[in-house]
């Protein structure tokens, strides 16, 4: 009887043991989604771990020193398996040789099918799709104005068209004594004003991929700006601010008649003037002449130092899935990557709230979500001494048609493939 | 002779600990950061898990033909002006709260609160201050001292920004070494002041024929640190102007950053190589310094 006993002992002992080496943790960094978005990460991560009962998911959101923090686990070799990345780092991360190819994981075919073409298309690098397409914004996704602002200019609608926002911005600057709108001159680790261009449908490279955004076509668009930044039609602080978070404080106090942008916004103005949130109205934004949106999106990558390839695959592709995004655009207004969306009747829905009306207007547009410019090789001394550029033109100690010809020129002297 | 071994075996345990943790976080990461200042180490490296590769003087060769670095060591070295006036105001506000009146303990403390204010408060308060439409402006234009038309956004001009920025790291600083001129002005004997009150000495002759003497060892400590803290700001020119506008107060220290920590592309061994230039600029003016503040002590 003891002898038989010990055996069931050691053996639950070895099958616990075994049932303890089959589980597999996967560790999963977000950005900037803790503590506003708890409720929702965690509620996946448990579907997902109820689906895959092999493997455990720790989670970590990450904030400022998310790519420090990734660095440093990389050489530490404790490297997470699943990261939430935007285009942009994705790119260089990929560039640089830290990203495993969603493509070679989960096979090009289910990325087609779960996908639109432009989402995948923004995170490819060299041939291959280095992450899976997560939720996405578009930088002139909607339009959101102060009703009374517009009246005292003596504005009936809101602008349609690019050229009719920059007339617009002198009239109710001049009436209202409000700016009309804060333009994305200058965002930091970014080359924003590239997708005024791709707006306009000015070409951001050219032949063999060489810088090409210094024509007279380009340097006369800039001008156009230049004039209104100098001639005080545009907060001065945009030369030093992101331009989102300039606007929404502004915007706020009723000193900016316009936010060209997300739903995002309306969730902040929501906290910081109730009154004006209830009176903001929400309409299409204006496009420029290619009739083209910019946007961007985040994604979820696998770093060439995971341990767990394959479970972290799985949990990129369970937390991307048409499904989840759906369910996330239900908690806050993004814009989900996947096809499916587009069918979902989700965003069909009418409503007063200014929120729900953003929502379902941008709510099915993924398919048109694209920076408007690919992150060149080397990217953070070309962004800087593009920006600098920008900077030396609104400033005026170089004209637009300099500027834009240093910049191309800096780009292609150091710009690497 | 046994026991001067077993003396010396002693001191050496006490030590020990001490030099055991200043060469792992200090000796040796100096000795490596200099090393990778002669090595090609970027991303493209680190992610492939190659180490750093010997470059000899490439890396410099770069500094030297970067305008960018230019600026921004020259910045740094400028910023040094913030040196004399923020030691001088530190050492006279400390005489000032070393007397015994109703009130100072408060005085001292009020003092010392910036010193532990973080840097981004610090910064939003300062957004307020030098805006368009802030503090300053506002009290310029009610004091008569400038116009509604003349209201410039500080920390957008190429003109103010420095001086603007350089404000922040004095108020930061400030209190810092107020405590410890304090601590330096209580270590003087009283006797010292009252002779001199008995020899028929003014406040001023005071304070610059006794104090000023005496108080030499804490104003070289004062000064060399205040100095390595300029010429390594960082903090407040990242949240107030990210060195904007026009990289006019872009420093060296903000280069070393951009290079090290910035995305993907990062560049250890560039970054390195502009570390190892401020270091030696540092050393250079701290010389000069203990040269120039110790001389005198020693000839005093």
């Amino acid at each position: 009887m003891k002898r038989t006993l010990t055996a069931l002992t050691i053996a639950l002992g070895l099958s616990a043991t075994t049932a303890a080496q089959a589980q597999t943790t996967v560790t999963f960094w977000t950005w900037y989604l803790s503590p506003k978005f708890d409720g929702y990460i965690k509620d996946t991560i448990a579907a997902f771990e109820k689906a895959n009962p092999g493997i455990k998911v720790n989670w970590a959101d990450k904030q400022d020193s998310m790519v420090q923090d990734f660095i440093a686990s990389v050489n530490l070799g404790n490297a997470p398996d699943v990261v939430n990345l935007n285009i942009d780092e994705t790119q260089k991360a990929a560039q640089n040789g830290f990203l495993r190819a969603a493509s070679d994981l989960s096979g090009p075919a289910a990325l087609n099918a779960t996908y639109y073409p432009q989402s995948l298309k923004n995170f490819t690098s060299s041939g291959k799709v280095y992450a899976y397409p997560w939720y996405g914004w578009l930088n002139e996704g909607v339009l959101l104005y102060n009703p009374d602002l517009f009246k005292k200019a003596g504005l009936t609608r809101a602008p349609r068209t690019t050229t009719e926002l920059l007339n617009d911005a002198k009239i109710i600057k001049d009436k209202t004594g409000a700016y009309a709108w804060v333009p994305a001159l200058k965002d930091p680790n970014t080359a924003s004003f590239l997708g005024y261009f791709y707006a306009e449908g000015l070409p951001i490279y050219g032949e063999g991929g060489k810088a090409a955004f210094n024509s007279p076509a380009h340097a006369a668009l800039l001008a156009r700006f230049v004039d209104l930044y100098k001639t005080g039609y545009v907060p001065e602080d945009a030369v030093r601010r992101e331009a989102f978070q300039l606007a929404t404080e502004l915007y706020a106090q009723n000193r900016v008649a316009m936010i060209v942008g997300g739903p995002q916004a309306l969730t902040r103005i929501k906290d910081t003037n109730p009154g004006l949130y209830a009176s903001t109205v929400v309409t299409s934004a204006p496009l420029g002449k290619a009739g083209v949106q910019t946007g961007g999106s985040m994604a979820l990558v696998i770093p060439t130092a995971s341990k767990n390839p394959a479970a972290a695959a799985k949990l990129a592709a369970f937390f991307t899935s048409n499904a989840a995004q759906l369910a996330f655009a239900k908690v806050v207004p993004v814009v989900p990557t996947t096809l499916g969306a587009q069918r979902s009747t989700q965003f069909r829905t009418t409503s007063n709230d200014p929120v729900a009306k953003a929502t379902a207007l941008v709510g099915a547009s993924g398919r048109y979500i694209n920076p408007g410019y690919r992150a060149p090789g080397n990217s953070d001394d070309l962004y800087k001494n593009f920006n600098d550029n920008i900077e030396a033109a609104l400033l005026g100690t170089k004209s637009a048609q300099q500027a834009l010809t240093d910049a191309a020129n800096y780009w292609n002297a150091n710009m690497k493939k | 002779m046994r026991i001067h071994w077993r003396q010396t075996l002693m001191s050496y345990t006490f030590l020990a600990p001490a030099l055991l943790l200043l060469a792992v976080f200090t000796f040796y990461p100096l000795l490596y950061g200099a090393y990778l200042g002669f090595t090609e180490y970027t991303g493209a490296r680190f992610a492939q898990g190659l180490g750093p590769k010997w470059v000899g003087l490439d890396n410099f060769r770069t500094l030297a033909d970067d305008p960018l670095f230019h600026t921004a060591l020259w910045n740094s070295v400028r910023y040094l002006l913030v040196v004399p006036v923020l030691q001088l105001a530190s050492l006279a506000v400390a005489v000032l709260v070393n007397r015994e009146l109703p009130g100072m303990t408060w005085f001292r403390a009020a003092y010392y609160v910036p010193v532990v204010t973080s840097v981004s408060l610090a910064a939003v308060m300062f957004e307020w201050i030098f805006n368009r439409e802030g503090v300053l402006n506002w009290m310029l234009i009610t004091l008569h001292l400038s116009t509604p038309q003349q209201a410039t956004g500080y920390l957008n001009s190429r003109t103010w920004a420095f001086f603007a920025v350089m404000l922040v790291t004095f108020w930061r600083g400030f209190g810092y070494y107020m405590v410890l001129y304090l601590a330096g002005l209580q270590t003087i004997p009283r006797e010292l002041d009252e002779a001199a009150v008995l020899d028929g000495a003014s406040p001023w002759q005071r304070f610059w024929r006794v104090t000023v003497p005496l108080m030499r060892p804490t104003i070289l400590l004062c000064t060399l640190l205040s100095t390595i803290a300029a010429l390594r700001v960082l903090e407040e020119v990242l949240v107030l102007t990210n060195g904007g506008p026009l990289n006019s107060t872009y420093t060296a220290l903000m280069y070393v950053y951009a290079k090290a920590f910035q995305g993907f592309d990062f560049n250890y061994g560039l970054a390195s190589a502009a570390g190892l230039v401020v270091a030696v600029v540092a050393l250079v003016i701290s010389a000069a310094n203990f040269r120039l503040i110790r001389g005198d002590t020693e000839g005093a």
